[in-house]
Formats: C-alpha cells, structure tokens, sequence
C-alpha cells in the first residue's frame, strides 16, 4: 500500500466516521436517557438528507449563494427533530415506556417503515442529488492527496463541536443535570418537582435532530435514494453497540474504528468492505457483550 | 380564621379487598410536628402518597393552604409547597450530595436558565447551608453511592428542604439506621426543619422518637385514623398499648 492509498482510504474512514458518529450520537442519547432503541432514527436520518435537497433546491434556484445551504442543513435538521421527533415521542413513545422492549422495538420499527413509504410517497424513487455545498468549500490537497474540505474538515470539526458540545450539556448544564438525574431515577426527578415528560421530550426532539442533522450533512456526499435510512441506522446501530449503549465517548471511537476499518477494507479486500463493520461489532461483542466502554450492570448517561 | 396547612376531606380508597383509606378527614396547623403511627397495613403509607398526589383516591379531597390539590400530578402539588421524603432516600446516587440539592433547587426554579453551569448557580451558597445544618457540609463533594445510610437519610431531608416547602411528609425518616444513630438523626432533623419552617407529618415505628420529636400524634388503623392527642396523651393510652405499642415490643 502506497502513501497515496492509505491517506485516501484514512480520509475517507474519518470522513465516513464523522457521519456515522453524528448519526449514532443521537441515537445513543436517547437509548441512554429513555433506554428505548429507536430504529425510526434511520429515518430521520434519510428525511434529514431530503429535507436539505428540497430546501436548498429551493432557494438557490431563487439565485441565493450556495454558502447558504449550510444554515439550511440546520433548519432541515431541526424541523426534522421538532416536526417527526416530537410528534414520535409524544403520541408513541410515551404510551409504551413501561412496556417490554421487544414492544418498543416493534413500535419504532414500524414508524421506520411508515417513515420509508412516506419518503417514496413525497420524493419519489429516483435519486437526488445536491453537491453545491460539497463544492462550495473546495479542495485541499495533504501530501499529494486532493479531498473535499467538506469531508477532510467540516465533518469532522462538527463531529468533535457536537461530542464536546453534548457532553459539557450533560455534565455540565442545569437542564443536562435534570436530564441524567430523570435518566437514573424517573420517580425521585418527579417527587422533587421534574417534568419528566418533558424532560424526555425535548431528548427525543434533540436526538431526533441529530439523525437529521447526519443526514443533512450526508446529503452533499452521497445520492438520495429509498433505502438510505436503512443502512444507515444499522451502521449506527453497530457502533453504538459495539461501544456499548448510551456511551457517548465510547461511540467516537467506534465510529473512527468501524470507519476507518471500512475504508481500509475498501482498498485491501474490496470483496469484505461491506461486512467489515459488522465483523467488528461481533468480534468485540464476543469479548465484551456490554460494548467497549459499557459497564455490565448498564450504566446510563 | 386561615385554613389549616393540609386539610384532607373524607379520603376513600382500596386496593382489592383491602381498604387503605376510609374516609379520612383530618387537619394538619403549621408548626405542629405530627407522627403518624399505627399497625402495618393501616394507610399511613397510603396517605403520605394521596396527600402527594402519587395515589389519587378513589373520592374525597386534599386541600394545602385552603387549595384543592387532588387532582395535581406530584410534581405540581411538590411546587405548591408540599414535598415527600421516602423511606429510601430518593438520591441521584451517582451525583454528589452538593449537586443532588443544586438539581433539586434547579427544579425549583424550573429550568429558567436551562443552559447555565449547575455548579456556578446562584443557589449554590444557599445548598451549602441547608447541607451544614443538616451537619453534612463535610461530605458536600462525595458522590452519595459512598456515603452511610444516616448520611443519606440527612441529605434526602435537605433534597426536600431545598425545594423550600412549607409541608415535608416523610416516610419512617430513621428507618434503616442503627438504634443509636436514631435519636442523632432525628435530632438534627427536627431542628433543620425549625429552623426552615417546614411543618412535618412522619409515619414513625419508634415510640422513643415519637414521645421526644412529636408535638402531635395520630393512630392509624384500619385505613382511618382512631385516634390523635398529644405524645403523652396517646403513648399512654390503653388502646394504643395494647394494639400499637404492644404489636413492636
């Protein structure tokens, strides 16, 4: 393997990861505060990315600079958070967290298939594609190596502002502070006066936001077709797992191994890459069920 | 003439066959410290958790400060002023004592500054007091998974103070503690209330405690109460040596 090849493929697997990460990180937040497994988060992640094609579609036929898709992104990450998240928690979710978690997997997974026939129904099935932000930011060239600034920097510098960012909420903010404490012990947070539903409300709605926001962020990268939301919420269901749930750390640094051990397969043996993300979640499964960073007794945020 | 602090109208509830809560009408004068006693299976559970609004009663009403509370969820009849302490200490265990009390004045002040830093809040002065008079400045910054159940019991009485009420409704406060810690715990406890005004009402097993900490007694049984007089007055009462007194020696 020459310089070139593995700077390549190193680029790609943070690129890939700083994705990934986006997408697991609200999916993890809310399996640590609400210990529900919300597999619609594909989704949001899928209608994030056609939200942003629609929006940006938009307004830059309206003759406005491409600069401004990324405020765009925004906006399409948080009216996927507010308009599918909050209505998901409100009408669904919170009717079934006492009940078993084989229910609440059925239950969020057929507001994932309802989901996905509802993108068909509004986009169509043709892919889209919306690649002006990704060229808004141009080139640079590492040691020979030429890659979009989107990927090599963007990406990854919103990846390290959100880990930062969520864990100095959580540790550090009152409103952080009410959300692990409702997360260790729902009855004490309401007997000292917590509105616990909306506590787990806004969870779900910032959680949601994040799939959507990973998906915003996908679009300029990637086509938007049917199916996006599936592979995705299994790749993100694979690092979350694999660092063990609710572990928001753990979850970066499995992003950056799945990521990179992808990206690499891709140029050694081209015929594994696909599975080699999920050879790592069972590899590490096998040693430590709890996940990396997970602790047996299932430790919350 | 003002309406009593709590005031509870013909409370009905049962669960199965049993009957918890029969008619209970019963009024409780701020600064009279009452201790609930009476034999397992009477109610006085049960109406610690109607007065706070975790059991709603099948009829018959609460009213705090002249107020029909009934109907509230918990954590609004905590706002109004009446909080709960439970036979458990309800902590965040993996919390420190000092942020269990800052989460609790956070809730207090419900979320007006979402975004601020929880260890840089105003109340932080004010935490650290109720944690002293609650003799437990000394472990502010442990987390309360490495503290002494007494500890703990003391911190959970300062959890609900922080929430500045006017009424603390708590479940046994001593149960759990070694015998001679007891009467320390109360001690401290009786006096940090005083000193917050808080008015108590507290389901107790221990005639000791219940002679030297009450101001006023009620004797529970078979989901109303049967009697109520002062400590001296009830301890010595034929009927309560006989079915309560004798029942725990």
């Amino acid at each position: 393997m020459n310089l070139t090849i593995f700077l390549l493929a190193l680029f790609d697997g943070i690129a890939y990861a700083a994705l990934v990460f986006i997408v697991a990180l609200g999916l993890t937040l809310i399996f640590g505060v609400m210990r529900i497994l919300n597999v619609a988060h594909g989704s949001l992640y899928a209608i994030g990315a056609y939200a942003t094609v629609a929006l940006t579609g938009f307004f830059l036929s309206l003759g406005l600079a491409p600069a401004l898709s990324f405020p765009l992104m925004l906006v399409a990450a948080i009216l996927v958070g507010i308009l599918l998240g909050g209505p998901i928690e409100w009408l669904l979710l919170r009717r079934i967290y006492d009940k078993p978690e084989v229910l609440q997997l059925l239950v969020t997974f057929a507001v994932f298939m309802i989901l996905e026939d509802v993108q068909r129904l509004v986009w169509g099935t043709q892919p889209y594609f919306e690649a002006r932000a990704l060229q808004a930011l141009g080139n640079v060239t590492v040691f020979g190596v030429t890659y979009t600034v989107y990927q090599l920097i963007l990406l990854p510098a919103v990846a390290l502002v959100l880990l930062l960012g969520l864990r100095f909420f959580l540790r550090r903010t009152i409103l952080g502070k009410l959300i692990t404490a409702t997360t260790e012990d729902r009855e004490a947070a309401q007997s000292i006066g917590i509105d616990a539903d909306k506590v787990f409300l806004l969870t779900f709605i910032v959680g949601a936001a994040l799939g959507g926001l990973g998906g915003a962020l996908a679009s300029p990268t990637t086509s938007i077709l049917p199916g996006m939301g599936a592979d995705m919420i299994v790749l993100s269901f694979a690092v979350v797992a694999t660092a063990g749930l609710g572990q928001i750390e753990g979850a970066a640094l499995t992003a950056l191994m799945i990521g990179l051990g992808r990206s690499f397969a891709v140029y050694v043996w081209p015929e594994v890459a696909v599975l080699v993300p999920y050879l790592i979640m069972v590899l590490v499964l096998l040693v430590r069920p709890e996940g990396l960073f997970g602790s047996p007794a299932a430790r919350k945020i | 003439m003002s309406a009593p602090l709590l005031e509870t109208r013909n409370l009905m509830i049962r669960f199965g066959g049993v009957i918890a809560a029969n008619d209970v009408s019963l009024k409780i004068e701020a600064g009279r410290n009452l201790a609930i006693i009476g034999p397992n299976g009477a109610g006085k559970t049960t109406f610690l958790n109607i007065c706070t609004g975790w059991i709603k009663p099948k009829s018959g009403q609460v009213l705090f400060e002249g107020e029909d509370i009934t109907p509230l969820p918990p954590r609004k009849i905590v706002r109004r002023g009446v909080a709960r302490a439970f036979q458990i200490p309800q902590l965040f265990t993996e919390h420190t004592a000092l942020e269990n009390l800052l989460i609790s004045a956070a809730a207090r002040e419900g979320m007006r500054h979402p975004l601020r830093d929880l260890s840089r809040v105003p109340e932080r002065e004010e935490m650290m007091h109720l944690l002293e008079m609650v003799n437990c400045a000394d472990v502010a910054h442990r987390t309360v998974d490495e503290l002494s159940e007494g500890q703990r019991k003391l911190i959970d009485i300062a959890v609900a103070l922080a929430l500045r009420p006017r009424l603390l409704l708590m479940d046994e406060p001593t149960s759990g503690v070694a015998s001679s810690q007891k009467h320390k715990i109360m001690e401290i406890l009786i006096r940090a209330l005083a000193e917050a005004r808080v008015t108590s009402v507290f389901v107790e097993h221990d005639m000791g405690i219940v002679g030297d900490y009450a101001d006023e007694v009620a004797v529970w049984n078979a989901g109303n109460v049967q009697l109520r007089g002062t400590p001296t007055e009830i301890l010595e009462h034929p009927d309560v040596i006989r079915d309560v007194i004798g029942e725990v020696a």
